[in-house]
């Protein structure tokens, strides 16, 4: 499950998910152990045998119970008060709450970006860190987007990616979302390269945190709201709509960023 | 976000063979061929999304341009999968003719909520037998959307056979949705068939 960060793709991120208290990336490491002992038998049929593959998804029966767990829940939670939070706060300024949650998750795109060994993404990600946090009033007006450097995303899942490390088995985590084994293991990852993780209690630090944590939250459902309900209402099964878009949208990431060879310098260095 | 290799039918893979030898002198201008393809239908297609006439009217006007440079057919084949070679011709020709109505409702769903399109039509690359064209859909107040159009000329004349969002492909996540939905039905078609008529009956 990735950190929403202010975009406006349903599929890549479904469930917006900011960071979290150690306490339940433990409880997402130790879930992950506890599958390795309930995956269901492959099928001996060939086109059910590719097709089951291609699903990637071992633990599908328990999956969909965490799925329709969180599809019920959210239903009668995060959804109404998305919907209301659409109702009552206008887009430039939903956009703004957006930028800061974004901003504000900078840090661990740049060191998903060095760790990927891609220099000119993590300079764009300090650069965006820089500028956003001082003239963008520490995200609320995306300067940086206008002076050229663009928000790209990153995290750990996709950093192992880009190592070689495969995905395994698709997984759905009750409340985080669609998720994988390696996704699991990266999400734990950033949560420890989040700077605001080491602020130190008091000066009404542990408030402000609270207050990120469910601003974004809220504001990374409301991108995704309509989406959402449509994927739900079009769908025959939703679940294997947002499992197949899940993986190919991270895998299509992992992809651009293995693919992203640009030079540290700008063009106009090296023009004589 | 996507790549994948379309599951061709062995009539498809004969005439692929077939056009071998000329194959090599027209993925030349293949490329420029679909970006030229992709220009003139995305133009169509903003015209009419962002015209001052009524949602009804744009719905209407919609219609031929699908029929014309969407091949819903191929799609249509591609989302059933490997279900496709067990349906009936029965089965089939159902399908084909509810996927068409699920497709246009889809499309027509969304003109809605577009207003002040543009776009912008980059990079053509070769994606299997065919051609991916990179656009970026800008729509006011929003951040760009990155999606590809994969541009099939199998029918003869160049045809949308996928769009890619963000990396994810329509056609796939569709064939997986109803693979999965068959696949928990017993392996029915049939299953699938009722539940498009539903899908369609629900529609407004």
């Amino acid at each position: 499950m990735r950190a929403e960060t202010g975009s406006n793709s349903w599929s890549s991120r479904p469930f917006p998910s900011p960071r979290r208290p150690a306490l339940r990336v433990v409880g997402v490491m130790l879930g992950l152990l506890g599958l390795a002992s309930c995956a269901a038998p492959p099928p001996t049929d060939p086109d059910a045998l590719a097709e089951y593959k291609e699903a990637n998804d071992r633990y599908e029966k328990l999956n969909r119970k965490a799925f329709g767990i969180t599809m019920w829940a959210n239903k009668y939670t995060l959804r109404p008060v998305a919907k209301a939070y659409i109702w009552a706060v206008p887009r430039p300024l939903r956009n703004a709450f957006g930028g800061l949650y974004q901003t504000m998750n900078e840090p661990v795109v740049f060191f998903n970006d060095v760790g990927a060994g891609r220099p000119r993404r993590a300079g764009d990600a300090f650069v965006r860190w820089c500028i956003n946090m001082t003239v963008g009033i520490g995200g609320l007006i995306d300067v940086a987007n206008y002076a050229g450097y663009k928000h790209h995303d990153n995290d750990a899942g996709l950093t192992l990616a880009t190592w070689g490390v495969p995905s395994g088995p698709y997984l759905f985590l009750p409340v985080l979302g669609p998720s994988s084994f390696r996704d699991g293991v990266g999400y734990g990852i950033d949560t420890g390269l989040s700077p605001w993780n080491y602020v130190p209690s008091g000066y009404g630090l542990v408030t402000f945190n609270w207050a990120y944590n469910i601003m974004g939250t809220i504001n990374g459902m409301a991108n995704n709201v309509d989406a959402l309900d449509q994927v739900m209402k079009d769908s025959l099964d939703p679940y294997a709509t947002i499992r197949s878009a899940y993986q190919q949208q991270r895998k299509a990431m992992a992809e651009a960023i293995k693919n992203d060879h640009r030079a540290t310098v700008p063009d106009w260095y090296h023009t004589k | 976000m996507q790549r994948f290799i379309p599951r061709r039918h062995a009539l498809a893979l004969l005439a692929a063979l077939a056009t071998m030898p000329v194959a090599s002198a027209w993925a030349v201008d293949a490329g420029a061929q679909a970006r030229s393809f992709v220009t003139m239908f995305g133009s169509k297609l903003v015209g009419v999304v962002n015209s001052d006439i009524s949602l009804e009217k744009k719905k209407q006007d919609i219609l031929p341009l699908l029929e014309q440079y969407v091949d819903v057919d191929a799609i249509g084949r591609y989302c059933l999968g490997r279900y496709w070679r067990t349906a009936t011709p029965d089965q089939q020709a159902r399908y084909i003719k509810l996927f068409h109505q699920v497709l246009v409702n889809a499309i027509t769903d969304k003109i809605g909520d577009y207003r002040g399109v543009t776009f912008v039509v980059g990079s053509s690359a070769p994606s299997g037998d065919d051609t991916a064209v990179s656009t970026v859909i800008n729509r006011p107040g929003q951040p760009g959307a990155d999606t590809q159009w994969i541009i099939s000329t199998a029918s003869g004349s160049p045809k949308v056979v996928d769009v890619v969002g963000e990396g994810a492909s329509l056609r796939l996540t569709q064939r997986q949705d109803y693979g999965s939905f068959i696949a928990r039905n017993g392996g029915n078609v049939d299953a699938l068939l009722r539940a498009l008529d539903k899908q369609i009956a629900n529609h407004h």
